[in-house]
């Protein structure tokens, strides 16, 4: 029973920690804090959704497709929304983002209703029983595939000159700067390879789950929730953290209370920042006045 | 034949700030001038007014919040939903009269402006707080939800008729009035409150906190104090929603609705109360007008936060502020 539990905790998780992960990378490249991510995760499976059902694609290039329309609104919204008020107050990027998830939110209501979208089942892949316990291929599908990401990621991140040059800009946009390093083009690919990353989350989500324009907003609190819990900015940290949320929603469910699972990452939320605000991996973030 | 003269001497700073102050008696006008609104108005335009300053009081505190402490924050639904469902659920069980609800629903606001910020002592500030007020607002909704035995769930709790010190406020144009006073009292309050030692301390938090804390204020205690003041604000407006409303449902205070408030305080103008007032005005009557097509009260919102943000960051009242500067904040006394 437990160890079910934990098995299916641990698919929902790898979504989770996507997700996470997707933040973590426009925050680690930008400072800003994506608070529309949800609705771009929501985008994406909507693009998806589009492109099989009604385009008529088969779901990988549709898949791909979808990752690189979402790629370029993010360059797009670097470029059009994000490096205009740049001089202004941070605060207004976040403002920016979430108004833009408005946007897309509204557009996605305005066209679909309130009716929620079923997609078909893509994954056809025999569930494969280890005694009592199931490993379902929707599961499995979406291990495999997040784990893959992760790895390519994390090489990109700690190998690659491309690693040093996000940590590069993080440190100091100026520094950066004046060793040569382009900024805003920077900036524009990052937010295109987060938006694509929350894409791909939503790709995975869509054969899993009924499609309603409010899908992001849950995702989002969980995927704010995996990073505050694995340390804010800390890339290992999202990915621990969203698997571990995930667990955690499951067994509180089953053992506790069954509506707890909607509410487990805010309780996860207050209790890290009220505990230990750093999280697990996150280097302190708490200014001492 | 050396000696300048110029066409405007400079004037007496204090004769300026004396003159400011004169100017300034404007303002106390306004809420007379509105006096008159129930004699033009019909029922419907009453209605408008009435929510009119049911979200002036919600943008004035949110304000407090957003524009003065510069901190952002998702629980102002929160603090709304508190205050109507203290004064739904003292009204219906413990038959309370209405202004003694209102109170009870500022001390309720209050404190949940103290636990949503009560982490600024741990350090956290800008984007944690965000995040956990966006947590606090959706485990309040969650409460509202769950706890269906006092609050009826989805269904909406139903107001019993409120009553304004014996007087039923049994139509638009009572409410209208003691709305009114309400809403006056509060806002005069914070615009006094803004100019104290507070207002400027918070101010100053919001400009350089580093620098604040230098000149020996307890920052913290400061950002907790801007969010219990900004929640009792908003916890007074949420009793007066429930009035409006007559029966309290959890979905009025999603989050969903929390962008109908950033989007005020952004068209009004972050910082300033007459912004408030004017951003309240200019978008109330509209969440009505879109609520009948799904979607586009959000892609709406959504749009003018975007436009205001690229175009006019500073809001409506920087509009103003070219024709006069009545129009400007003040961070002192007179």
């Amino acid at each position: 029973m437990l160890l079910q539990l934990i098995i299916s905790g641990i698919a929902q998780g790898a979504i989770y920690a996507l997700i996470a992960l997707s933040l973590t990378v426009v925050y680690r490249a930008t400072t800003i804090v994506n608070f529309g991510h949800g609705d771009f995760v929501m985008a994406g499976a909507f693009v998806v959704y589009v492109l099989v059902i009604m385009v008529g694609l088969p779901y990988v290039p549709a898949a791909f497709l979808a990752i690189i329309i979402l790629f370029a609104l993010g360059v797009a919204i670097s470029r059009g929304f994000i490096d205009p008020i740049k001089a202004g107050p941070h605060i207004g990027f976040a403002m920016m983002s979430i108004a833009i998830g408005y946007v897309l939110r509204g557009g996605a209501r305005t066209i679909w209703g309130r009716e929620v979208l079923p997609m078909p089942q893509v994954f056809d892949i025999e569930p494969i029983f280890f005694g009592d316990v199931v490993f379902t291929g929707d599961a499995l599908f979406i291990c495999a595939i997040v784990a893959v990401l992760m790895v390519i990621f994390f090489l990109v991140f700690y190998r690659t000159t491309i690693g040093t040059v996000i940590q590069a800009v993080y440190q100091s946009e100026r520094g950066a700067t004046l060793i040569g390093i382009n900024v805003r083009s920077f900036h524009e690919m990052m937010w295109g390879v987060g938006l694509g990353m929350g894409a791909m989350a939503g790709i995975l989500i869509a054969p899993i789950s009924l499609l309603h324009p409010d899908l992001g907003a849950s995702f989002l609190i969980r995927g704010f929730a995996a990073m505050t819990l694995g340390g804010f900015g800390s890339l290992g940290g999202a990915v621990l953290g969203g698997l571990l949320l995930g667990v955690a929603e499951q067994v509180f469910g089953a053992y506790l209370n069954s509506a707890l699972i909607d509410i487990t990452a805010y309780l996860v939320i207050v209790a890290v920042l009220v505990i230990r605000p750093a999280g697990l991996f996150g280097r302190t973030i708490a200014v001492r006045m | 034949m050396n000696e300048q003269t110029s066409p405007n001497p400079p004037s007496n700073p204090k004769e300026v700030v004396a003159s400011m102050t004169r100017m300034r008696r404007i303002f106390y006008v306004l809420p007379v001038i509105a006096l008159a609104i129930p004699f033009v108005a019909n029922e419907y335009l009453q209605f408008m007014a009435n929510a009119i300053l049911v979200y002036s009081l919600v943008t004035v505190g949110f304000n407090v919040v957003i524009g003065n402490l510069g901190q952002l924050a998702f629980a102002n639904t929160a603090f709304f939903g508190l205050g109507a469902y203290t004064t739904a659920i003292l009204m219906v069980y413990a038959g309370m009269p209405y202004m003694l609800a209102v109170v009870a629903a500022a001390v309720v606001g209050g404190l949940g402006g103290f636990l949503a910020s009560v982490t600024a002592l741990r350090g956290i500030r800008l984007y944690y707080l965000a995040i956990i007020t966006l947590a606090f607002g959706e485990l309040m909704r969650w409460t509202y939800l769950h706890a269906d035995g006092i609050t009826h769930g989805s269904d909406g709790l139903l107001m019993p008729q409120p009553s304004f010190f014996g007087i039923a406020m049994e139509n638009e144009t009572v409410k209208f009035y003691v709305f009114l006073l309400i809403t006056v009292v509060l806002i005069k309050a914070t615009s006094n409150l803004m100019r104290s030692r507070f207002g400027r301390a918070i101010v100053a938090i919001r400009d350089n906190e580093a620098a604040t804390a230098s000149l020996g204020i307890h920052t913290a205690r400061y950002i907790i104090l801007a969010f219990v003041w900004s929640g009792a604000v908003v916890g007074v407006a949420g009793a007066m929603f429930a009035a409006l409303t007559e029966r309290v449902f959890p979905e009025s205070f999603s989050l969903t609705e929390v962008i109908v408030h950033f989007a005020m305080v952004l068209v009004g103008g972050t910082g300033s109360i007459i912004g408030s007032v004017l951003g309240a005005i200019t978008l109330t009557a509209l969440p009505e007008y879109f609520r009948q097509f799904p979607g586009m009260e959000e892609l709406f919102f959504g749009i003018v936060i975007v436009c205001v943000l690229l175009f006019l960051p500073k809001g409506l009242v920087s509009l103003l502020r070219r024709v006069s500067p009545v129009f400007n904040e003040r961070y002192y006394r007179d």
